[in-house]
C-alpha cells in the first residue's frame, strides 16, 4: 500500500491507542473513587470531622489530623514560598552565568527527585535534634519546606525564563532598574507559572507521610496541638494508622478520611487553578 | 601647548554641534570583533539611517548609544560615545538616567501585558511620578503624537495586547515619547508591520524629527531613502560610507555602497 | 545577471536601436538630397512612424523601470539620461524627416558649386560622424569619446554662421532662386540643430557616468577621470 494510506493507518492507530490508555487511567481512577465513596461516604458527618481519634472505631474522628494538615500546610507555605521564589528570582536574574551556576542549576533539579524519606532524615537531624524543636509542627513544616523548595525554585526559574526577553528589554530601555523590571514586568508575567509550581509542590506535600513519620508525627494524637512545638498528626498519617488496624470500623473510617483528604486536595488545586487562569487572562 | 588648546576648542565646539558622537569605537564579543574603528557625528533634529547586510554591526552600534549592550555577556568596548558632549561610559554616569534621555523602539512591537494607559505611563511611574493628572496629561499627549489617541481614548484600560501590530508599535513609540527623551533609537521598527502601518509610522517620523534626533536601523532601502537625512552604510563592522541620503542614493562614492543599494549584493 | 540588469540591458539595447534608426534616417536624407532621389526621400518619410513608435516604447519602458524597480544611483542616472537621449534622438530623426520633406518639395537639384561654397557636404558628414561618435560613446559608456563631439560641433556652428553670409550674397545675385535658397538655409539650420542635440546627448552620457551636470555651463570643461 502506498505511503499516504500507511500514514493514515498510523494516524488512526495512534489515536486509538491514546484513547485506550486514557480510558485505562481514567477508569482506574473512577473505580478507586467509587470504592472509597461506597465504603466511607456514610461515615462522614459532623462528629467525624470534629472528634479526636480514639481506640474505638465508632468514636474516632479526624479533627486532630485535619488541624494538623492545615497548620502544617500553612507553615510550609510561609517558609517555602518566600525562600523558594526568592531563590528562583536570584538564580535566574541576578547570578552570573558560569560553570558554578550551571552546576547549581543541575543540582537543584536533582534535589527535586530525592526520595522524601531522606528529607525526613535531614529534618530529624537538623530540626528535631540539633535545634531541639522535637517532633513538633515546626520541625515537620520546616522539613516539608525543604522537600518542596527545589520544586518551587525550578518552577520559578522556568516561569521567569518563559517571560519574553523583549519585554525586559523594553523595560530597561525606558530606564527601569533591574529590580523595577523584575517586579513590574517579570514577576507579573511569570506569576502563573510560579503559582502552578506552588500548587504542584503543595499537592505533593499534603500527601507526604514518610518524612513526617521520621520527624516524629504521631499516629495517635488524642489532643489538639496548640503551639508550634506541640506534637501533631496529619491526615495521611491517620489514614495509614487506621488501615493497619484490624477492626472493620477503622477501614470505614479510613475511607472516609481519604474522601476528606481528596476533597481538600481537589479544593486546593481548584482554587489555585482558578487564580492561575485569572492571571493568564490578564496577560492575554 | 597652544595647539592643544586649539584642538580642545575645536573638539568642544564640535561636541556642541553634534547630538551624538562616536570616536574610534571598537566592539568585541569575546574574541569576535563586531565594530571596527568607527567614528561618527550625528546632528540634532535629523534622521540618520543605518543600512547594510545582516550581522554587520548596525544594531550593535545603535545600542551603544543607550548602553543596551551592557546586558550581553562578554561585551567589551573601546573608544568613546558622546551625547551632548558627555561621555556616556564614564563610571559616574547613571545608566537609568541616560535611558530616559535616549529612548528605543524595537523591531517586534513589545507592549507590556498591561493596559494601554499603564504601558504609556510605565516610564513615568518608574521614576516615581504618581500625580494622576500629570500622568493622564502625558499619556494623552504621547498618544496624540503618535496619532493613536483618537483610536484608543475610550479604551485606555483595555489590554495593550488587543491592539493590532501597527497600533502596538505606535503604542511602543508613545511609551518612549512619554519620558520626553531627546534621542530616539529605532531598530527596524517597521519590519514586522504591514505597508499601511509602515506608512503611518514613516509619516510619524517626519513629524517627530522636528523635536527629536532619530537614528533608525533599516533593511528597507526605500524606507531609508524616504525618511532619512543622512545614511550610513555598514559592512562587516565598518562604515563604508556616511553621507547625506540624497548623495548616497544618487551618486555614492564607493562602489560597494552602489552595489548594495542597487541590490546587487547583500 | 539579475532581473534588474536584464531590464537595464534591454533598455540600453532599445536606446541603441534608436541611435541606429536615426542614423539611417540621416544617411538616407543626405543621400536623397545629394542625388535628388525622391523615392529615397519617401522611404525616410515612411520610416518616421517607426521612429515615433520606438520613441514611445522607450519612454514607456523607462517609466516602468522606475515604477517597478525604484532604481537608485547609477541605475537611476542611467534611466534619467536615457529618457533625455531618447527625446533628443527623436528630434534628430525629426530633422532628417524634415530634410526629406524638403526634397519632395524642391523640383530642381541645387547648384553643386553653391553647395561647395556652403561646405554643405562637409557639414552633413561632420554631423554624421558626430552621431557615430556619440553612438560609440553610448554603447561603451565612454565619456572621453563623448567629449570629442564638442570640438566637431564648433565646426558645424562655424559653417552655419558662414552659410548665412554666403546665402544672403547669393540671393542678391539671383533673387528668383530665393525659394531654393531659403529651403537650403533651413536645411543647414536643421543640421546645426542636430549638432546641438548631439552635444546634449554627450552631456547626458557624462552625467550618467560621472554624475556631473554639464548643461548650462561653458563647454570648456576640465577632464575628470571616469569611474
Amino acid at each position: 500500500m502506498n505511503n499516504t494510506r500507511k500514514n493514515k493507518i498510523k494516524d488512526q492507530a495512534f489515536k486509538a491507542l491514546g484513547m485506550l490508555f486514557t480510558l485505562f487511567g481514567v477508569s482506574i481512577l473512577v473505580v478507586l473513587i467509587y470504592n472509597i465513596l461506597r465504603i466511607g461516604f456514610t461515615r462522614i458527618n459532623w462528629d467525624f470531622l470534629n472528634s479526636l481519634p480514639s481506640r474505638n472505631p465508632e468514636d474516632a474522628g479526624i479533627y486532630t489530623a485535619i488541624i494538623g494538615t492545615v497548620d502544617l500546610m500553612l507553615l510550609t507555605v510561609i517558609f517555602a514560598i518566600p525562600i523558594g521564589v526568592g531563590a528562583g528570582i536570584y538564580l535566574e536574574e541576578y547570578s552570573k552565568k558560569s560553570k558554578l551556576s550551571s552546576l547549581l542549576e543541575i543540582n537543584i533539579s536533582n534535589l527535586a527527585g530525592v526520595p522524601s524519606i531522606i528529607y525526613g532524615l535531614l529534618g530529624l537531624g537538623i530540626f528535631v535534634r540539633y535545634f531541639n524543636f522535637g517532633g513538633s509542627i515546626l520541625a515537620g513544616s520546616l522539613t516539608l519546606s525543604l522537600l518542596i523548595l527545589p520544586i518551587i525554585i525550578v518552577a520559578t526559574r522556568e516561569a521567569i525564563k518563559a517571560v519574553s526577553p523583549s519585554l525586559k528589554e523594553a523595560s530597561f530601555a525606558l530606564g527601569a532598574s533591574k529590580w523595577q523590571t523584575i517586579s513590574n514586568v517579570v514577576l507579573p508575567s511569570s506569576l502563573g507559572g510560579i503559582i502552578t509550581g506552588i500548587i504542584l509542590s503543595l499537592s505533593r506535600a499534603i500527601g507526604e507521610t514518610a518524612p513526617l513519620i521520621v520527624v516524629g508525627a504521631m499516629a495517635y494524637v488524642p489532643f489538639v496541638p496548640h503551639s508550634l512545638f506541640d506534637a501533631f498528626s496529619v491526615l495521611p498519617m491517620q489514614i495509614f494508622n487506621w488501615t493497619t488496624r484490624p477492626q472493620q470500623g477503622f477501614a470505614v473510617a479510613a475511607s472516609a478520611a481519604i474522601i476528606i483528604l481528596l476533597l481538600i486536595t481537589f479544593i486546593m488545586n481548584g482554587i489555585a487553578v482558578y487564580f492561575r487562569n485569572r492571571w493568564q487572562k490578564k496577560l492575554k | 601647548m597652544g595647539k592643544e588648546k586649539n584642538e580642545n576648542v575645536i573638539e568642544s565646539s564640535l561636541k556642541r554641534k553634534y547630538k551624538l558622537q562616536a570616536k574610534d569605537v571598537n566592539v568585541f564579543y569575546g574574541d569576535f570583533q563586531a565594530i571596527k574603528e568607527i567614528s561618527m557625528d550625528i546632528k540634532s533634529n535629523s534622521v540618520t539611517a543605518f543600512i547594510g547586510p545582516s550581522g554587520c554591526g548596525k544594531s550593535t552600534f545603535l545600542r551603544l548609544f543607550n548602553r543596551m549592550n551592557d546586558y550581553v555577556d562578554d561585551f567589551r568596548m573601546e573608544g568613546k560615545i558622546f551625547i551632548d558632549g558627555q561621555n556616556i561610559n564614564k563610571k559616574k554616569v547613571n545608566v537609568e538616567l541616560l535611558r530616559k534621555q535616549v529612548g528605543m523602539v524595537f523591531q517586534k512591537p513589545n507592549p507590556f501585558p498591561k493596559s494601554i494607559f499603564e504601558n504609556v505611563a510605565y516610564g513615568l511611574k518608574i521614576q516615581g511620578l504618581k500625580d494622576k493628572t500629570f500622568l493622564e496629561e502625558r499619556v494623552e499627549s504621547s498618544l496624540k503624537q503618535v496619532a493613536l489617541w483618537d483610536e484608543v481614548k475610550d479604551n485606555l484600560n483595555k489590554s495593550a495586547l488587543t491592539l493590532s501590530g501597527g497600533q502596538q508599535q505606535r503604542l511602543c513609540i508613545a511609551r518612549t515619547l512619554a519620558v520626553e527623551p531627546s534621542v530616539i533609537l529605532m531598530d527596524e521598527p517597521t519590519s514586522a508591520l504591514d505597508p499601511l502601518s509602515t506608512a503611518k509610522i514613516e509619516e510619524l517620523l517626519h513629524e517627530l524629527k522636528k523635536k527629536y534626533t532619530i537614528v533608525i536601523v533599516t533593511h528597507n532601502m526605500q524606507q531609508a531613502g524616504r525618511i532619512s537625512d543622512y545614511t550610513a552604510f555598514f559592512y562587516l563592522g565598518e562604515i563604508i560610507e556616511f553621507d547625506k541620503t540624497n548623495k548616497i542614493f544618487t551618486n555614492p562614492e564607493k562602489k560597494q555602497t552602489e552595489n548594495y543599494i542597487t541590490g546587487r549584493f547583500g | 545577471m539579475t532581473n534588474l540588469d536584464q531590464y537595464r540591458e534591454s533598455l540600453k539595447q532599445s536606446g541603441l536601436e534608436m541611435f541606429q534608426l536615426c542614423e539611417k534616417q540621416m544617411l538616407k536624407s543626405k543621400e536623397a538630397f545629394l542625388t535628388h532621389d525622391s523615392d529615397l526621400a519617401e522611404e525616410v518619410i515612411h520610416t518616421e512612424n517607426r521612429v515615433n513608435a520606438l520613441d514611445l516604447k522607450i519612454d514607456r519602458d523607462c517609466e516602468r523601470f522606475i515604477a517597478l524597480h525604484t532604481p537608485v544611483a547609477g541605475d537611476l542616472r542611467f534611466v534619467l539620461a536615457l529618457r533625455k537621449i531618447n527625446f533628443d534622438l527623436e528630434r534628430v530623426g525629426d530633422h532628417a524627416f524634415g530634410v526629406a520633406k524638403y526634397i519632395i518639395e524642391i523640383d530642381t537639384p541645387i547648384d553643386s558649386k553653391l553647395l561647395e561654397n556652403l561646405r554643405f557636404v562637409e557639414m552633413y558628414e561632420s554631423a554624421l560622424s558626430m552621431l557615430d561618435d556619440i553612438k560609440e560613446a553610448y554603447i561603451n559608456d565612454d565619456t572621453k569619446k563623448a567629449r570629442k563631439v564638442y570640438k566637431k560641433d564648433k565646426v558645424l556652428n562655424k559653417i552655419n554662421i558662414n552659410a548665412f553670409k554666403v546665402i544672403s550674397e547669393e540671393v542678391k545675385k539671383e533673387p528668383n532662386l530665393i525659394d531654393q535658397y531659403l529651403l537650403l538655409f533651413s536645411i543647414i539650420k536643421k543640421i546645426e540643430r542636430i549638432g546641438d542635440l548631439i552635444t546634449n546627448i554627450a552631456e547626458e552620457i557624462i552625467f550618467y557616468r560621472e554624475a556631473e551636470i554639464l548643461k548650462h555651463q561653458k563647454k570648456k570643461k576640465v577632464r575628470k577621470p571616469g569611474k
